[in-house]
């Protein structure tokens, strides 16, 4: 009857055991993380306060973030996006030092996979913030040039160039955090050669007249003296 | 007193010179060809009318690679009395010498305020090195006033053909009086008189890594005389005629510098001119005549054409800026047959205020913002054009002077909406 009670007490004494060492790893995960969302919340209300003192929701609806964040179906202030992003990302680095104090060996791996990515998570959140700026602002300036020189399809070039240099940009970014970056290398390579090829075929094949005049105009032009304005503007 | 502004040789030709009376400045680069008679106007007219005076001639130049330099040298007038002139009583030096500074016509002139400066000069003048149609009378004009009415900043009136000068017409003249309560008709004409005690306050202010100092430095000279309470006149001139450069040809660049100058200055002097209402016309002197003009010749439809393109192409820029209200007034002219096509002042006005706004909001980057008006303004000189076609130049001047009204009569909408 002892043996029996023995086989029965047996395991449940080593799990009380195992329990007795993991709790105090549990508690510390606990507090780790309590005391993480304690200090993300605070960081949270820091970076609104400041953000509304440099007037960063007037800044981002001037640069088209906002309407950026409409695109995207986030109807908030940019300042709590900005403050709301604060918060996760040290909820979840709390999160994660947390976790490491469990002592697991798994978890112990994922945390580390975890810290060693996160450098790449943020220059590619980099990457796409300042090259969505420069895209627009690249843009834009084609864009008001060509207005400005009388080309036609001015707004065509603009979005065209806007469109490539997006592309190039969420390249860079997928290469950032090694999202299949040999597929992407590729793909990337066969839209811009297609772009090309496409466009030599279609001016060379269906554009010869087009090309043609184009030319013959430009010779015209060079041959005649071209007719100025007198006017001075200034 | 030594300034950074000028080279060591400059400061040791102003300790031999002492002390000067006037000081007439002109800034070149690659001007070889016109400053020679800019060179004499300015000799013979300060030898007519300035033969008491210590005089002293400061070509500032912008590292010319074609001569100007040796021409300025080598140029003087060699027989005084065949243009009825008498030998001076005061001498007349010259000093001919490359600028120190960022490229530009600012930096030929902060060394002509240093030089000024050093020598204690009384009166000062500034002339374009590419004038055709200088004569010595306008160094009287310029100084004169200076010297013995007591004002400080004397800026030119010119005769200029009814479509010519049309960013100081449409935008700078109005703008600027409306502004600072002043008539100043050519505000960033190129010819100006101003006195030694203007020519250090001009040095005093830290502008001279600024894009005063590449290209803003007209406004930027009227302006510091309006919105410090200087004394300001004007003097007609005659014509202005000067080497022709390719008009038309960097037209969004030029409206850039000018209207970026202007609007960047009102951000500085917004509690002068927010207070200030109406405007008082300046003390005119000189013999106002008639000038025989050469005709303009002007595209009016290439103009109203790309006045529609803008409409097509940056609706989304002029909506940020303009407001739907106005937009749709604009878009309303596109819309209308070239025979019709009709620019009123009044949203002329709201546009020139809505980009003042916009540019001191920093709605955009400035080069955009401003090179992204060169549509509408186009638009608003052909509408003149049009209108003007069978005006004579009083008339014409007329129109422009109800523009002027109008900015002035408008001028609570870009006091309220400036935050």
């Amino acid at each position: 009857m002892s043996d029996f009670l023995n086989l029965i007490l047996e395991p449940l004494q080593q799990l009380f055991h195992k329990l007795e060492e993991f709790a105090p790893n549990f508690l510390a995960m606990l507090v780790i993380l309590l005391a993480g969302i304690l200090f993300a919340w605070l960081l949270r209300k820091l970076v609104i306060k400041l953000l509304d003192t440099l007037q960063f929701d007037s800044w981002s609806d001037r640069k088209g973030f906002t309407t950026l964040m409409r695109k995207g179906d986030m109807w908030g202030k940019p300042s709590l996006l900005a403050g709301a992003f604060v918060f996760w990302v040290t909820v979840i680095v709390a999160l994660m030092t947390g976790l490491s104090a469990l002592n697991i060996n798994a978890i112990d791996q994922l945390v580390s996979q975890f810290f060693v990515y996160l450098p790449r998570a943020f220059s590619a959140i980099l990457i796409l913030g300042i090259g969505y700026i420069f895209a627009g602002f690249v843009s834009r300036a084609v864009l008001i040039s060509a207005v400005n020189s009388g080309y036609h399809y001015a707004k065509l070039l603009a979005e065209a160039i806007r469109i490539l240099l997006t592309t190039l940009i969420l390249a860079m970014v997928m290469e950032q955090l090694q999202i299949a970056p040999g597929i992407v290398l590729a793909a990337f390579t066969i839209i811009c050669g297609g772009i090309v090829l496409a466009l030599s075929i279609s001016f060379g094949v269906g554009g010869i007249d087009a090309a043609r005049r184009v030319i013959e105009r430009q010779a015209t032009r060079e041959d005649q003296e071209p007719e100025k304005e007198d006017i001075q503007h200034l | 007193m030594k300034t950074a502004a000028l080279r060591h040789d400059v400061h040791e030709q102003i300790e031999q010179i002492g002390q000067a009376d006037i000081v007439v400045g002109i800034p070149s680069y690659n001007s070889a060809k016109t400053i020679g008679h800019v060179v004499r106007a300015v000799q013979a007219g300060l030898a007519k009318y300035f033969p008491n005076y210590k005089a002293v001639l400061v070509n500032s130049d912008g590292g010319s690679s074609d001569g100007t330099v040796d021409v300025v040298q080598n140029t003087t007038i060699e027989d005084f009395g065949s243009i009825l002139l008498k030998h001076r009583t005061e001498p007349m030096y010259k000093m001919a010498f490359p600028y120190s500074g960022i490229p530009g016509k600012g930096s030929a002139f902060r060394a002509v305020f240093a030089i000024a400066e050093g020598l204690n000069a009384k009166a000062c003048a500034v002339v374009d090195s590419d004038l055709r149609s200088i004569t010595p009378e306008w160094l009287e004009l310029l100084i004169t006033p200076v010297l013995e009415n007591d004002f400080d900043y004397i800026a030119p009136l010119y005769h200029r053909h009814k479509y010519d000068g049309t960013i100081t017409n449409s935008i700078v003249y109005p703008l600027t009086r409306a502004l600072y309560g002043k008539r100043v008709r050519q505000p960033i004409g190129g010819d100006f008189g101003f006195s030694g005690k203007l020519a250090q306050f001009y040095l005093t202010k830290d502008v001279w890594d600024t894009d005063v100092a590449r290209f803003g430095i007209d406004i930027w000279m009227t302006t510091t005389a309006l919105a410090n309470g200087f004394r300001v006149a004007q003097s007609f001139l005659g014509a202005k005629i000067h080497d022709a450069k390719d008009p038309g040809s960097d037209l969004s660049d030029m409206l850039y510098q000018v209207v970026s100058a202007t609007f960047g200055l009102m951000d500085g002097y917004a509690e002068q001119w927010m207070a200030i209402e109406n405007s008082q016309a300046v003390p005119t002197f000189g013999f106002e005549y008639s000038v025989g003009l050469e005709p303009v010749k002007v595209n009016t439809a290439r103009m109203i054409d790309f006045f529609r393109e803008g409409i097509v192409n940056l609706h989304e820029i002029w909506l940020s800026i303009l407001g739907a209200g106005d937009l749709r007034e604009v878009e309303r002219l596109g819309a209308l047959n070239d025979s019709e096509f009709h620019f009123p002042i009044a949203l002329w006005t709201r546009v020139v205020y809505d980009y003042a706004i916009a540019f001191h909001q920093r709605k955009l980057s400035p080069e955009h913002l401003i090179k992204s008006l060169t549509p509408l303004y186009l638009g608003k000189t052909a509408s003149f054009i049009l209108e003007a076609e069978h005006m004579d130049a009083h008339e014409a001047e007329a129109e422009i002077e109800k523009l002027c009204q109008e900015f002035e009569s408008s001028k609570s909408y870009l006091v309220t909406n400036w935050k």
